[in-house]
């Protein structure tokens, strides 16, 4: 059993932050049960063979990407690793067009060749997936800087942006990350970033990889940087630790940095026996799993009934199979998508770019709407 | 026309680009408080404030992060950086993440990134501080290279780079810094992936990149004299690689020595060859010839150094060979 | 187990070989040692003996096909096995002669653009000796010859003329004379009138041609001419030849010439000597060469065997040897030992009835001597018009390795033992 109890780390006094409306919460719940049924969705189409590759699920840390996304603007930018399904479903992308991504079709996100490690959704901000560990954090720094050159010099205002930067534990002993804290720090980039700390790099447990693991905060403090040690199975502890941090990072242009305590329901990847841990260990996060948690805060509190929960599971089961079917009617990418997207102008073999089709699609649906 | 130094003129395209364009900024180790190691920003920050000319830590693989993360939003950095060898560092954003954002985002998301700083030998600097980058980085897709030989040249290709919707390297060379040329004060642009017939011939054609690109010349005024007629062809671009102009000229010499100062294996020189074996197959009388670095590290001392990159006597002798003239 | 006969290396130069003729055929019992095919190679026409016993079970490369070393020729069957029809290596059609005719040209190395211009103006590539690497075909061979046969074409209506080689010089710059190997460039090939006919020079005649060019081009040659009196050696032959009937000796005037040519030699020794770029080698040994015609239908030509160290052989043991040697060229072709190693050459036209006649030398000889006929006609002997023998002969020599007087002195030697020959008994 892994020794670190997150409930003995220092935490930010999160109870002064009002929670939203009953229906604002009823989405989370919503969105952390589509995530959950994507995720196992995603596992069995890994083993139908419908999927390839490297599948890294998110099953057990919804309430990160869902916590942490509410307390951000809708156009905050948000960039994490490889780790990624959970944060673009959170962000607002459409599960089919995740799962045909998977599935290496025209309709995935990247029309089929990014793949599970890398969900882009520019009309969401979602700035991708990344498979290198550690090589999306400089990025970050770099869209915070981007944000406030754009607030600051192109539209002649203040800073009012918040780039969410996730990484995993086992980010943060590679150099860019430290890089990417320090250009953070020095340039003053509003930028908070979200380590999400599910106790193992890959198989190897934090205390066996990370100097002075049990403290990742004092990293950041090292850094000038503010940090918070956030409890990450619990969505509204992640809202109510996060909102506090995002508007202070937003009102000083200054990075922040948290630890966020949580846990991976699954391996690190398909083809992970999960030796490197106990079946207890296991047993005793899942009792915390952040869905059941909330529903039941809600049952509890009279906003859910055990009836519409599980209504409501029945309807994410629905939209998910939904979205299995789609992606699978979707075709593979034509052979011309090799050479398209490569540059963006043409030349030689070079075809240019293009949008995928859901952003033509959801931007021709804006367009009739608005007319 | 006035002339002005090479790192005048690369001044003057960013300088130019930054007053047209507010999405376009400087940022690289030194660019701004200090002038600019090389002194190519002198001036910037009082021009531009901090905001646009952007000092950063000694932290390559971090501010080339940043820079792409920034192009990603649609802002056009250029990253300065001190020298090419300093790169390797930042291997990993400029290989993985600038030249395939576009692709592997399914075209959301491209990178309008400039990279750029002084390529191949400084002058005595030792292996680690010497490096001719060009042939490393022309294998990776997504990215396009220039390598400027004047400061014509110079400002109207990086004038282009900043413009361009692609990540581009542009790799320049401390030892042309100073070099004076004609340049025109409005702004200008060369397309990427035009090579320009620095001097026309008739015998042999020469074809190199950057400051060999000199060297040539020199060569081929010795091998004027000796009744041999070359073309010297300036690259100006390594991707896109002007082919189209390397063998046209390649088709009426029917001789080709190919010139470039990284080393022989896999190189741009290796790709240039392979390619007109491949376009004049039936046009050559003899093999392509090709002048690289020696295959060592860089060395120290002077006249090693010297002999390593290639020179005008290496050039000639390889005209010579090319044309049967040994 | 089937054996294959393949094309062996009878020489240290020879690629390639022609089968003459097979004096087997298939189903013929073949003995170790037979004489099975005669080859030509590049320096002479051989024999081709068999190594194993069995059964010509198949010939797979018709006579006058020339192949490379090591191509199956033939296949034989040993002892007790049946006579496969096919030849036993696998894949190998058999080659017939009017499917291949003899390739007698070197494979030709020729650049792509000197192969694509030769194409263009009409120039055959195998008239032309490359001056790139290796004898490669470069681009300004190909530019000088068509230039050439451009002039040649003057005359031609210009319906048939090809566009015009480009005024461009033809090779980026005059290249130091000594830096690249002379350019040859031939004529287009002749018209052929009706009757006429072109046939194709064999490995041996083009050998003949390009040894004697090099010769008459490197060596600076003069001759030297003498008039002997053949009375006295008539008379010892005749005497000789009476004497010794018996025992099977049938001395030669030729026989009798290279036994005095052999001993002037050895007293001459200036004479013995090769020219070798930096050194003369003065040989030890005197090897007489004896240029020998071939008959017509071997293919005509010349060889010269050698008799080895003629100036320590007896005139009987010389008279052998030439008569086993010249038999043998004529009939079955000389082994590379019969025809290396000369150090100084006979030719004798005497017997067309030639009077007299200049010789090429044979490399690496200093020398060759021409000889005419013996004739009998009015002389001046001590003073008083007579009747007698005489006959002319022309000393070529190399004036690298011999100067005028050292040929003089020799041909003198050799005056004096031809007209006093009982010192070349002994």
């Amino acid at each position: 059993m892994n020794q670190i109890d997150p409930t003995t780390e220092s935490r930010c006094e999160t109870e002064a932050v009002p929670l939203p409306p009953t229906e604002v919460l009823l989405e989370w719940l919503r969105d952390m049960m589509l995530i959950r049924e994507f995720e196992v969705r995603s596992m069995q189409a890994y083993q139908n063979r419908l999927a390839g590759g490297f599948l890294h699920v998110y099953n057990g840390q919804e309430a990160v990407a869902v916590g942490t996304i509410a307390a951000v603007n809708p156009d905050d930018p948000v960039i994490t690793a490889y780790r990624d399904h959970g944060h673009a479903l959170a962000r607002g992308m459409k599960p089919e067009v995740g799962m045909a991504e998977l599935f290496g079709r025209i309709g995935g996100c990247a029309k089929g060749k990014g793949g599970s490690m890398h969900f882009f959704d520019a009309e969401h901000h979602m700035y991708g997936g990344h498979g290198i560990v550690g090589a999306q954090v400089p990025l970050g720094a770099g869209l915070a800087f981007a944000t406030k050159y754009r607030d600051e010099v192109i539209d002649g205002g203040a800073s009012s942006h918040v780039t969410l930067c996730f990484m995993g534990d086992g980010a943060i002993n590679q150099g860019a990350v430290h890089e990417a804290m320090n250009l953070a720090a020095v340039l003053e980039l509003p930028v908070i970033f979200i380590v999400e700390n599910n106790l193992y790099a890959m198989g190897t447990a934090v205390e066996r990889c990370t100097a002075a693991g049990s403290h990742l905060i004092e990293r950041a403090r090292g850094y000038g940087m503010n940090a918070a040690c956030l409890e990450g199975m619990d969505v509204l502890d992640v809202y109510r630790g996060m909102k506090p941090l995002v508007d202070r990072c937003r009102e000083t242009s200054r990075p922040c940095w948290v630890d966020m305590r949580c846990y991976r329901f699954k391996g690190h990847s398909m083809s992970d026996p999960r030796k490197y841990r106990t079946h207890e260990e296991e047993e005793q996060w899942e009792d915390r799993d952040p869905i059941e948690r909330l529903a039941a805060w809600l049952v509890d509190r009279d906003l859910l009934t055990g009836e519409a929960f599980k209504r409501l599971g029945k309807e994410i089961r629905s939209e998910i199979r939904q979205a299995v079917k789609w992606a699978e009617a979707s075709p593979p990418p034509g052979m011309e998508e090799l050479y398209h997207d490569v540059y963006a102008e043409r030349w030689g073999p070079y075809t240019g770019t293009s949008m995928p089709e859901f952003l033509q699609r959801r931007r021709n649906d804006q367009e009739a709407s608005g007319a | 026309m006035r002339e002005i130094s090479f790192r005048d003129a690369l001044r003057e395209a960013m300088t130019d680009e930054m007053r047209r364009d507010e999405r376009v900024f400087l940022i690289g180790e030194e660019v701004a408080e200090y002038d600019g190691a090389y002194k190519v920003s002198k001036g910037m920050l009082a021009q531009f404030g901090p905001k646009r000319v952007i000092d950063t830590p000694i932290s390559e693989s971090g501010f080339a992060g940043l820079g792409i993360g920034a192009a990603m939003m649609g802002l056009r950095p250029i990253v300065e950086f001190m020298s090419w060898s300093f790169s390797l560092v930042a291997a990993d954003p400029i290989l993985n993440n600038a030249p395939k954002m576009l692709y592997m985002s399914g075209g959301q998301f491209g990178c309008p990134i400039v990279f750029r700083g002084n390529d191949g030998a400084g002058g005595q600097l030792g292996s680690t501080h010497s490096w001719c980058v060009e042939s490393l980085y022309a294998n990776v897709p997504g990215l396009k290279i220039i390598i400027p030989s004047t400061p014509y040249s110079a400002k109207g290709l990086l004038t282009q780079a900043i413009q361009d919707d692609d990540p581009v390297f542009c790799l320049e060379s401390e030892r042309m810094l100073a070099l004076t040329g004609d340049v025109p004060e409005e702004s200008y642009t060369i397309p990427i992936g035009s090579a320009d017939i620095v001097r026309p011939g008739s015998d042999c054609t020469i074809v190199s990149f950057g400051r060999p690109v000199h060297f040539c010349l020199e060569a081929a005024e010795a091998l004027a004299k000796e009744g041999i007629d070359c073309e010297v062809i300036d690259g100006r671009s390594i991707k896109p690689l002007d082919i189209e102009t390397f063998s046209a000229s390649v088709r009426k010499t029917n001789y080709c020595v190919v010139v470039d100062q990284s080393w022989a294996f896999a190189s741009v020189g290796s790709e240039v060859a392979a390619e007109l074996h491949r376009l004049c197959f039936d046009d050559l009388d003899n093999h392509v010839h090709r002048v690289h670095s020696d295959e060592v590290p860089a060395p120290y001392a002077q006249n090693l150094e010297q002999e390593m990159l290639p020179n005008a006597r290496k050039i000639c002798e390889a005209v010579r060979s090319a044309t049967y003239n040994a | 187990m089937t054996i294959d006969i393949t094309m062996p290396r009878l020489s240290d130069t020879m690629e390639k070989g022609t089968v003459i003729k097979w004096h087997v055929g298939p189903g013929d019992e073949v003995t170790a040692g037979d004489v099975i095919a005669d080859i030509e190679t590049d320096k002479a026409t051989m024999e081709m003996q068999s190594f194993d016993d069995g059964i010509l079970s198949s010939i797979v490369v018709d006579e006058g096909v020339s192949v490379d070393i090591g191509t199956v020729l033939a296949v034989l069957a040993e002892e007790g096995e049946e006579v496969a029809a096919t030849p036993a290596s696998a894949g190998s059609e058999p080659i017939a002669a009017a499917t291949e005719p003899p390739a007698t040209d070197e494979p030709h190395r020729i650049t792509p653009v000197a192969r694509r211009l030769a194409e263009q103006y009409g120039v055959d590539v195998a008239t032309l000796r490359g001056s790139g690497p290796s004898g490669r075909v470069i681009k300004r061979d190909v530019l000088a010859a068509a230039k050439t046969t451009d002039e040649v074409r003057a005359a031609v209506p210009p319906s048939a003329q090809r566009e015009s080689p480009p005024e461009v010089t033809p090779t980026p710059v005059p290249v130091p004379a000594a830096s690249i190997p002379a350019t040859r460039v031939d004529p287009a090939p002749q018209a052929l009138a009706h009757n006429d006919r072109r046939a194709p020079v064999t490995s041996m005649r083009q050998t003949i041609a390009r040894r004697l060019v090099e010769s008459k081009q490197e060596i600076p040659h003069y001759q030297v001419s003498m008039v002997f009196a053949m009375d006295a050696m008539m008379a010892m032959r005749q005497q000789l030849n009476v004497e010794l009937a018996d025992q099977g000796v049938k001395l030669s005037v030729n026989d009798l010439l290279v036994r005095a040519c052999a001993v002037a030699m050895h007293r001459n020794p200036l004479m013995n000597a090769s020219w070798d770029e930096d050194a003369i080698v003065y040989h030890g040994d005197v090897n007489i060469g004896i240029a020998v015609a071939l008959p017509e239908d071997r293919g005509g030509g010349l060889v010269v065997p050698v008799i080895h160290a003629a100036n320590t052989k007896s005139l009987r043991v010389i008279s052998a040897e030439a008569r086993v040697l010249s038999e043998k060229a004529r009939t079955r072709g000389l082994s590379i030992e019969e025809m290396e190693g000369a150090t100084f050459t006979i030719s004798n036209l005497g017997m067309f009835g030639v009077d007299a006649f200049t010789a090429i030398i044979n490399p690496p000889n200093s020398a060759i001597l021409a000889v005419g006929a013996s004739i009998q006609k009015p002389v001046v002997r001590e003073g008083e018009l007579a009747v007698g023998w005489e006959m002319n002969a022309t000393l070529s020599n190399d004036h690298r390795v011999v100067d005028g007087a050292t040929a003089a002195r020799y041909l003198a030697t050799l005056k004096e033992l031809i007209e006093h020959p009982a010192a070349i008994l002994v």
